[in-house]
């Protein structure tokens, strides 16, 4: 999908999917893990491991990748699926960084015609091309990314890097975040006074933006969900946010382990990420669900052996796979009569994650 | 006067030279900069127009790498729909009050296909082209076709009750539906190109759509169509029917609604 010029045209869900619910503790402990304060938290407390990632999210913890690459894709990605709230949060981001208006303006147009170099171009347009999947990248363009000068660690980064957007866009597009007080930010005075403050910005950015040492899984974080996807980043600080997060996820008790590994099995079966749907088939065969059952739901996305809950989760994380703000919108506040705040969060949550962990899936088959 | 004014106004006339160059200089960016905005709004707008007829990804391939003929094969359902009666329709109206019809009828339709993730092919004349899986892949294209096939039918009950308030004849429809594999691609003349899918599948959706006039059906859908299905669409099973172009007699199956648990 291509975004049409105007994005601020495209239409918003107004109000918020979810009343918001502040939570001082949560507030203390983001604001003490030093991860900038990007996304209103409160809209997303109900499901506390879901806040937890979103702060873990506002950060990239990079060993390899250059950063400014990774916040460019962030703008590419997000306009590419019409998030207007993350499309503006990047459009602030990179104004705040020091990047010209008319440099940004060229990104926003097509990127064979954008003023770019072509290593740049060819890192943005694979992250474009993993985030919407459709097909998603190859060996092909693997290989000529590799002969452009990137090094396999840090295509494996800018993999995670599209599969943070893709939970990032999707999370705050299907909650429908309030626009007011970020559309528009990155040509107020606010910005303008900043730049007058750059030199201090710049060293609080330049903290963020330090390079992270190596990060090796121990054994014990070589297993539990989606374990290949995650050892597939072994050796890069993502592998580990990624371990967290999940764990995290899988232990939340607000939807059953059966309605979360359906959600992941839907994704995959949908976007052909064959590894991630065996994955979630053998956690289904553990939480007691046969293969038969489960090739029942995932042929029609319904069946007589789901709870009412699941019967709500299924055909719903299906629309989650392709990207259209209004539908995905709409499907989400159909939800609200079928689930409690906390399950539709969750629900919310775990498509946004099994369509990142699919998409990263494809990406580490492409790179080898 | 004295060799130091002298040089300070000649300084001066410099110093104003020179703003007055740069003045001209930043306005000349400035007029260049916006005439770049309009052209790219202007390409922008052009794209978004053309995405009513083309999808996306094929008019980005079009910019990256012009018109080539790249092309895919693809697993897809396609959906013919066909307005029964309608040359004797287009004969007893009015021009214009024949195209206000048609054009109610083609938005209420695709609004059919659009809400079930379906993507409105061609209009044929009187008829209606959809393809299900052909942008993204999707398995669940059968039950997705044949939703839609279910939301066209009562899509034109509603329409029926507009045109017979206007004191105009009802309109009824004729769906045939097969799933298959077919090429997606720029086809056409050098002078005229169109996004097509073909394909066996398209021609046997159209003859499966003719067998509606014979049948009492208005939705047939063949057997590989059927496969894919929820067992919760309620199927009546007609004879095999010999179709024109087509070697072996076909099977099909009226479906004659979605039993959901609530009803």
């Amino acid at each position: 999908m291509s975004a049409p010029l105007n994005i601020r045209e495209i239409e918003w869900g107004r109000p918020p999917l979810v009343e918001p619910n502040p939570d001082a503790e949560l507030e203390r402990w983001a604001r003490e893990s030093g991860a900038p304060r990007i996304y209103p938290l409160r809209y997303f407390t109900r499901c506390p491991w879901l806040a937890r990632s979103m702060v873990k999210l506002s950060t990239l913890d990079l060993a390899h990748l250059d950063h400014e690459l990774a916040d460019v894709a962030l703008l590419v990605v997000s306009r590419d699926n019409s998030c207007r709230f993350c499309y503006a949060g990047a459009r602030v981001l990179l104004r705040v960084s020091g990047m010209a208006e008319a440099s940004i303006e060229s990104l926003e147009g097509e990127l064979v015609t954008a003023e770019l170099e072509p290593r740049r171009r060819l890192g943005l347009e694979f992250a474009r091309r993993l985030s919407r999947s459709n097909p998603p990248p190859s060996a092909t363009d693997v290989k000529a990314l590799r002969e452009a000068g990137f090094s396999r660690e840090e295509l494996l980064e800018l993999a995670f890097v599209t599969a943070q957007y893709v939970v990032i866009n999707r999370l705050t597009t299907l909650i429908a975040l309030p626009l007011e007080r970020l559309e528009g930010l990155d040509r107020s005075w606010v910005i303008g006074l900043m730049r007058l403050t750059r030199p201090i910005i710049r060293r609080v950015m330049g903290e963020l933006k330090i390079r992270r040492p190596p990060v090796f899984l121990s054994a014990e974080e070589k297993s539990g969900p989606f374990a290949t996807e995650v050892i597939g980043l072994d050796g890069l600080p993502a592998a580990r946010k990624l371990r967290q997060i999940l764990d995290e996820a899988w232990s939340s008790p607000i939807l059953t382990r059966r309605a979360k590994a359906l959600a992941f099995a839907v994704v995959a079966r949908g976007l052909g990420a064959d590894r991630v749907e065996g994955e979630a088939l053998d956690l289904l065969t553990g939480e007691g669900f046969d293969r038969s059952a489960t090739e029942g739901v995932l042929a029609h996305l319904a069946s007589p052996a789901l709870d009412p809950v699941e019967s709500a989760v299924v055909p719903f994380v299906r629309e989650t796979l392709w990207y259209e703000p209004a539908p995905l919108q709409r499907r989400a506040r159909e939800l609200r009569d079928l689930l409690t705040e906390e399950e539709l969060l969750e629900t919310i949550g775990f498509a946004a994650y099994a369509n990142a962990v699919c998409r990263l899936s494809l990406a580490l088959e492409a790179i080898g | 006067m004295t060799p130091a004014l002298t040089l300070l106004a000649g300084a001066l006339l410099v110093i104003a030279a020179l703003g007055a160059w740069l003045w001209r200089s930043r306005r000349e960016v400035q007029r260049l900069r916006q005439r770049g905005e309009a052209t790219a709004c202007n390409l922008e707008t052009l794209q978004t127009s053309f995405a009513r007829f083309v999808p996306n990804e094929v008019i980005e391939r079009v910019i990256t790498s012009g018109v080539s003929p790249g092309a895919e094969r693809k697993e897809v359902t396609a959906l013919f729909a066909d307005l029964v009666g309608f040359t004797a329709l287009s004969e007893s109206v009015e021009p214009t009050v024949l195209v206000q019809i048609l054009n109610g009828y083609f938005e209420c339709m695709s609004r059919a296909v659009s809400d079930h993730r379906g993507y409105v092919s061609t209009f044929l004349g009187d008829g209606i082209l959809a393809l299900f899986g052909a942008l993204q892949p999707n398995p669940w294209q059968a039950n997705d076709a044949v939703r839609a096939a279910l939301a066209m039918r009562s899509e034109l009950e509603g329409y029926n009750k507009e045109l017979s308030d206007q004191g105009l004849s009802p309109l009824a429809i004729g769906v045939g539906l097969h799933r298959g594999t077919g090429v997606a691609g720029l086809v056409g003349s050098r002078d005229l190109m169109q996004f097509a899918f073909v394909g066996r599948i398209v021609n046997l959706a159209a003859r499966v759509q003719d067998l509606t006039r014979v049948c009492d059906a208005d939705v047939l859908i063949t057997e590989a169509v059927r496969r894919g299905l929820d067992p919760r669409f309620v199927l009546r099973p007609m004879e095999a029917a010999s179709l024109r172009g087509i070697e072996k007699p076909v099977v099909t199956y009226c479906v004659e609604r979605f039993e959901s648990e609530s009803s």
